[in-house]
């Protein structure tokens, strides 16, 4: 019978270290500025590196495969890579080490990319590239094999925001077997979506989507819905994060209008109210709190449309003057069956659509908000979103003239394109301005005419300057996100320049922080429209699930340890110590006799080092991060030896 | 942004949580700045005792900046131990004749580019105006000697 060949593992790591160093290209990302053959060649100078190679991608599976027969053959025990940030592949080198037999933790990361190439060129790029890398090469030749530190998962997913997003990876969540408590900050479930009718480019109605998602929710026994709900606690890690929720009545008049307009509507708990959203419980009378403990957490904490200042494109100074949101909600309330459109009571004959409002903001141009700051993405959604509302009106009024006024138009998905073809087909008219030179809102002179006046200059007609009375102006809003800087900085993730929650990586970490165990859903990380939006919940519901599906987690053991060679028990580290049961005085029997030693509980250790600058021994170091490590890299920063032509 | 002057070399502790990150985030914005930075990532700079730092000056490291995350390091307390640790190094500074400007503490966060390029021209500034680490000392007339003494 044939015996089942063993694979072959990565022998034992030797004290001194042998060190690879792998040197990426990115694909002229690092190449373009670095001379990667040179540093190579340098590397190879570097006392107890034994190899160095690049490679187009390291990430790729030739180059992982390149440092996995290394480690195989036994040529190197130690890993440098030199690529991207840490923040990006260091966990994928570490499991290309592990799958090649070796301790993940005798690797070292050199950021080439982030931190070299994308900020200097030329000579010095190279230089300093090298110089990193002989850095890490002398970190790694000092690395030791460590264990991971496993801990149980709580087997609960915590779900932030009660709209599309939140909803649907509760739904995927308990769909995989997971507990899972959703806490939404308002008396309703159906975020920002319930404030819509229909949905572009499809058309499916928002009332639709939200009873179906509300109605599994609220009915499925796996998940808890907590409403008028947030987050005031949070500390903990990966599979063990700790929170307090808060239930309390909304503060002043926050929701009145639509507490209103659901008691009118003769709807009860838990079922959809047009404009409002499902509320499914009471609103408390008074503020209650509860601990929660949960493995992974999922933000969906959603975004608000651009709310235009006073007087931007005449906005609140003609009340003729409205938002998308606003026009859908007052359209959908609008009485009679004509062929014209009414407001109010008022027919509107013609009415212009304004794209781009509180989107792609230019410094230098357009006006910050009280806040400093400028919207200078494209927030995707309004265009396909006013094209719907276009066509809508043309389809059922036809005799309501629409005028759209864009600077560009961006139907960038499936069914989009249409919806603009659709337009230019139902006579809709198209003027196209520059940013800078956004069409003016004015009040009509001529008292016959309609009450508004839009001035543009349109780019279709070479710079024509061009007037057109309106009924009625439509600002084409952006997303901005909601404002949640308290759970910012209660769990300490990144925020990007446009004031989304940024993922580590789009392309290779989609939907996950920086902070491990944290997920993002929908419109907090970017304007989303609600497919898109169902899309990332659904991807963060999945990668929550298999976090709690493992039932435990394995921590980097980046803790303090002792060298009892070394430690004479002056009790120093412990003083220093900033974590109440991480660090004891402990008695031994060492040679015979009766000594007092530093004893680290591994779970209660922060890894901080605040222990590691006090002992006057260095007899206690944070694995990992050892002081003789760091000085190291220092001494070959500032040595030459390893130069050419040093 | 200087990027032609090499004055020294300028060792940039950053922590792990933050001012790393932070850095990445100056990269991923390809803004440019001096690249005599050596940019070590920490996970707290609380772990360095007093002698590493003059230990880097004796090496020839012209000047440390220490990016912290301030009080907002998921470390309670780390930040207060640290500063105190620094006074420290000041005074042993002062005592060797380094003119203590070539230490900072900072606080950088995940998305503080501006101020990442701002602390690391500033540092830059310094050692292209102090020369080698030693120098300030030994350069000095005597009434200035006394008065880097008093800093």
């Amino acid at each position: 019978m044939a015996q089942k060949k063993k694979p072959a593992l990565a022998p034992e790591p030797t004290p001194g270290g042998k060190v690879g160093v792998y040197v990426c290209h990115c694909g002229g990302n690092i190449s373009d500025a670095v001379d990667v053959e040179q540093v190579c060649a340098q590397a190879r100078r570097v006392p107890g590196v034994v190899v160095a190679r690049d490679q187009m991608f390291m990430c790729s599976d030739p180059g992982q495969e390149m440092i996995i027969e290394d480690l195989k053959s036994g040529l190197v025990d130690r890993v440098v890579v030199a690529s991207c940030s840490p923040s990006l592949h260091e966990s994928t080198f570490r499991n290309a080490l592990l799958r090649a037999g070796a301790n993940p933790y005798v690797y070292e990361h050199a950021n080439l990319r982030e931190q070299v190439s994308w900020v200097h060129h030329g000579p010095e790029a190279t230089a300093k590239a090298t110089r990193l890398v002989a850095a890490a090469a002398a970190k790694a030749a000092r690395l030791k094999p460590l264990e991971p530190i496993r801990v149980e998962v709580q087997p609960r997913a915590l779900v932030i925001g009660g709209g599309v997003a939140g909803m649907k990876a509760a739904l995927e969540l308990a769909a995989r077997g997971q507990a899972v408590v959703l806490v939404e900050k308002s008396p309703f479930l159906g975020g920002q979506v319930a404030q819509l009718q229909e949905l572009a480019p499809e058309g499916e109605t928002a009332a639709a989507v939200i009873s179906e998602l509300a109605g599994a929710v609220l009915g499925h026994p796996a998940v808890t819905v907590y409403t008028c709900a947030q987050v005031e606690g949070f500390e903990g890690y990966i599979g063990n994060f700790k929170l307090k929720v808060v239930r309390k009545p909304p503060l002043g008049a926050t929701y009145a209008d639509r507490l209103e307009k659901l008691s009118k509507s003769g709807q009860g708990l838990g079922e959809y109210v047009p404009f409002v959203g499902v509320m499914p419980a009471t609103i408390p009378e008074s503020p209650e709190d509860f601990d929660l403990e949960a493995g992974v957490v999922v933000l969906a904490t959603g975004m608000r449309p651009y709310q235009p200042r006073p007087g931007e494109y005449a906005y609140k100074n003609f009340p003729e003057v409205v938002t998308l949101p606003e026009f859908i909600r007052l359209q959908a309330e609008a009485e009679g069956e004509g062929d014209t459109l009414m407001l109010h009571g008022r027919p509107i004959r013609g009415a212009a659509l304004i794209h781009c409002v509180g989107s792609r903001q230019i410094p230098g141009i357009h006006a910050e908000n009280e806040g400093g700051y400028l919207n200078e993405y494209c927030s995707r959604t309004c265009c396909a979103a006013t094209l719907y509302a276009a066509n809508l009106i043309r389809d059922r009024y036809p005799q309501t003239k629409i005028f759209d006024f864009y600077r560009d138009i961006r139907t960038y998905g499936r069914g989009q394109e249409e919806l603009y073809t659709q337009a230019a087909a139902s006579q809709v008219v198209f003027f196209r301005f520059e940013a800078g030179e956004e069409p003016q809102v004015l009040k009509n002179p001529d008292p016959q005419g309609p009450p508004l006046l839009v001035q543009v200059k349109d780019v279709l007609t070479f710079g024509e300057e061009l007037e057109v009375p309106v009924d009625l102006v439509v600002l084409a809003v952006g997303q901005e996100p909601n404002n949640i800087a308290g759970l910012v900085q209660q769990m300490k993730i990144p925020i990007g320049a446009d004031r989304f929650l940024q993922e580590v990586h789009p392309k290779l970490r989609p939907v996950e922080m920086s902070v491990a165990g944290i997920l993002l859903a929908g419109t907090c990380q970017a304007p989303f429209d609600v497919g898109e939006t169902c899309a990332a919940a659904g991807a963060a519901a999945v990668k929550a699930a298999a976090i709690l599906a493992r039932g435990f987690v394995e921590l980097d053991p980046f803790v303090a340890e002792v060298d009892l060679s070394k430690c004479t028990g002056t009790g120093a580290c412990v003083e220093a110590c900033l974590a109440d049961g991480a660090l004891s005085l402990v008695d031994l029997e060492v040679a015979g006799q009766k000594v007092r030693r530093a004893r680290v509980n591994p779970v209660m250790c922060l890894g901080c080092g605040a222990c590691v600058a006090v002992c006057p021994e260095n007899a206690i170091n944070v694995q990992g991060w050892t002081l003789k490590q760091f000085e190291s890299m220092v001494d070959l920063i500032v040595s030459d030896e390893y130069l050419e032509g040093a | 942004m200087g990027a032609g002057k090499h004055a020294g070399k300028i060792l940039i502790l950053a922590e792990d949580a933050c001012a790393y990150p932070g850095a990445d985030a100056t990269g991923q914005g390809h803004m440019s700045y001096s690249a005599d930075t050596y940019i070590l990532r920490v996970k707290a700079s609380v772990l360095f005792p007093e002698q590493f730092y003059l230990d880097c000056f004796s090496k020839g490291i012209a000047g440390i900046i220490i990016m912290s995350c301030g009080a907002e390091t998921p470390y309670p307390g780390a930040y207060e131990a640290l500063a105190r640790r620094i006074d420290r190094v000041y005074v042993l500074m002062k005592e060797r004749g380094l003119d203590i400007r070539r230490l900072r503490l900072t606080a950088i966060c995940t998305v503080c580019t501006r101020a990442f390029l701002k602390e690391v021209q500033q540092m830059q500034d310094l050692v292209c105006q102090l020369g080698a680490p030693g120098s300030e000392a030994a350069a000095a007339p005597a009434g200035a000697a006394k008065a880097l003494q008093e800093q």
